[in-house]
């Protein structure tokens, strides 16, 4: 019987559910400053994904062994790649292939209602309130997966869920309608309050599950626009004992994904607390995980 | 060649400046600091992920145009001189994708004017770029394409860990876009680690990535990617890279720029102790 866990933080339920989407053929493109999206690969890779590849973008190179994840030592990880390619060959040749099926996890700063995203700015493009790292690849890839893109964001709230997007980065349902270039478009967007998905016809963003302990209302009152809502609301299946062991222990002891969440002074001495740590490996590797 | 003599002779104001390495990694940050020094204007800087090194030359005011589809400090937060640069409307950015200027460099190889793509369509970006256009396959498939243009760099400028006197240049790691940027620029910069023999580099996987016969200049630069990584040497240094973003960029010229040799700087920059910290 599956053992259900209900002492989690929102990080792990946020890896956790990303990681349960992972399938074992799947390419995994691993980006930049994502440590909770590497936990969720590894964490599938050795759980129930054993087959599933990683694509390190920040490498352009594929790796088959799960390592654990690590700030200071990532490239020594990408390092021990069984190919390697420049970035106009992985633009051009592995991310658009139909013959792959690619699974790359995208964090909007604004999303929309058809799941159309903003990484650029807030404000006005030519005069930006804000101005973002920017889209990188999100641009051209976002409407190309045929395993469909997918979404997440520990922030739920009305200033990440908005009714218009400043700018689109990356391509949802344009105006409803199917994704172009032959994608399936947005699969998903988990967040720290539930798992939405998008309706089949109308291809409007829809509550799917709602997490344990989170009410109907709080997500409606963290949406900038209304959400479908069905009929019958289900809870998410909350991490099991078995994937929360895993991913302490195993997979992100040092809680490098959480880096992702926190803010403020606690994200200042997580930060601190991993260097020291990691500066102090004598081995300068990230661990093989058996 | 010096690093001095390499900067003043083939970098000139308003050039178009390539530069090599993704983010964290094996940016060719000595070059920089120098151009810095030389206080180069009008730059406009075209790299694949840009971070520590474009927020330096913005900081310093050597740029007036980014072409870059990520300008940030990763897991550190924003890069703050392109944010406020940006903000403030100090300079031009031309929104990139990786595509865009993965194909950018292809149709310098090439020598053609523009490189098709099925991506970009349905986002923003024609709406702030004129130089892209959407349009349909001439040959008749039907198929709604979107037109790239050419990238021709002026200079790139690239930091390996293996280089030659010839100019060959080998990279452990990840190529990233650097073999592309040599081998299109006008001219070629290569610093590097490692002085080595042609017979070592014949013997170096991936041999010559960075062939000779495109190379202007090679400059042998310990740490020179400091502080980012260059594998297999060093991996990038958290402590100095949270330094720089606590630091007002002027303070941090006087301290690790201005007149400082490459051992100045590595002494300023915490020394022996930085570099046991960082070695793989």
């Amino acid at each position: 019987m599956t053992e259900y866990s209900n002492d989690y933080t929102v990080d792990e339920i946020l890896t956790v559910l990303m990681a349960r989407e992972v399938r074992n053929d799947d390419v995994m493109i691993v980006g930049v400053a994502t440590p909770m999206v590497w936990a969720a690969f590894t964490l599938a890779k050795v759980t129930h994904a054993p087959g599933a590849i990683y694509h390190y973008i920040m490498g352009n190179t594929f790796v088959y062994e799960p390592r654990q994840v690590s700030l200071l030592y990532l490239e020594m990880n990408t390092a021990r790649a069984y190919r390697f390619q420049n970035s106009g060959e992985c633009t051009l040749e592995s991310l658009p292939s139909e013959k792959l099926t690619t699974i790359e996890w995208f964090r909007p700063a604004q999303i929309d209602i058809f799941g159309n995203t903003n990484n650029i700015c807030i404000g006005d493009w030519s005069n930006p309130k804000l101005r973002f790292p920017g889209c990188a690849g999100i641009a051209d890839f976002s409407m190309f997966y045929s395993r469909g893109s997918f979404l997440y964001t520990p922030r739920h709230d009305k200033r990440t869920f908005v009714p218009k997007i400043d700018f689109i980065s990356g391509v949802g349902f344009p105006d409803g309608k199917p994704s172009i270039c032959g994608g399936s478009g947005p699969q998903c967007v988990i967040t720290n309050l539930a798992y939405l998905t998008f309706d089949d016809n109308s291809k409007r963003m829809k509550i799917c599950t709602i997490h344990p302990g989170i009410d109907l209302e709080t997500v409606k009152n963290s949406t900038g626009f209304e959400l479908l809502i069905p009929d019958e609301i289900r809870e998410t299946k909350p991490p099991t004992e078995k994937e929360l062991k895993t991913l302490r222990e195993k997979v992100d002891p040092l809680e490098i994904r959480k880096l992702e969440v926190l803010a403020g002074k606690e994200r200042e001495e997580l930060l601190k607390h991993v260097i020291e740590k990691e500066l102090a490996m004598e081995k300068r590797f990230p661990k093989l995980i058996n | 060649m010096s690093l001095k003599e390499a900067i003043s002779t083939h970098v000139q104001d308003g050039d178009l400046v390539g530069i090599g390495g993704l983010s964290f990694w094996r940016k060719p940050i000595s070059a920089c600091r120098e151009i810095i020094r030389q206080n180069r204007k009008d730059l406009t800087v075209c790299t694949f992920v840009g971070g520590i090194e474009v927020d330096m030359l913005i900081g310093a005011g050597c740029i007036s145009h980014v072409k870059s589809c990520f300008v940030g400090m990763e897991i550190f937060g924003m890069a703050p001189y392109y944010r406020k640069a940006i903000e403030s409307g100090l300079i031009k950015i031309s929104e990139e994708s990786e595509a865009s200027i993965a194909l950018g460099l292809k149709c310098s190889y090439l020598k053609v004017p523009f490189m098709p793509l099925k991506g970009i369509i349905g986002t923003d970006f024609p709406k702030v770029r004129n130089d892209i256009k959407q349009f349909e396959d001439p040959l008749g498939s039907g198929t709604q394409l979107m037109a790239l243009p050419k990238i021709d760099l002026d200079v790139a400028i690239l930091h390996v860990p293996y280089a030659d006197e010839f100019g060959n240049g080998n990279i452990a790691g990840a190529v990233w876009l650097d073999d592309d940027m040599a081998k299109t620029a006008k001219k070629t910069i290569i610093t590097c680690e490692k002085l080595v023999e042609m017979e070592d580099i014949r013997h170096l996987p991936g041999k010559a990535q960075l062939p000779m016969q495109t190379t202007s200049a090679v400059v042998k630069i310990p740490f020179g990617a400091h502080p980012t990584s260059c594998y297999p040497i060093y991996t990038f240094d958290p402590n100095h890279i949270q330094r720089y973003l606590k630091t007002e960029f002027e303070q941090y010229k006087q301290n690790f720029i201005v007149n400082k040799t490459n051992v100045q700087y590595l002494d300023a920059a915490g020394g022996s102790q930085t570099i046991l910290n960082i070695l793989l």
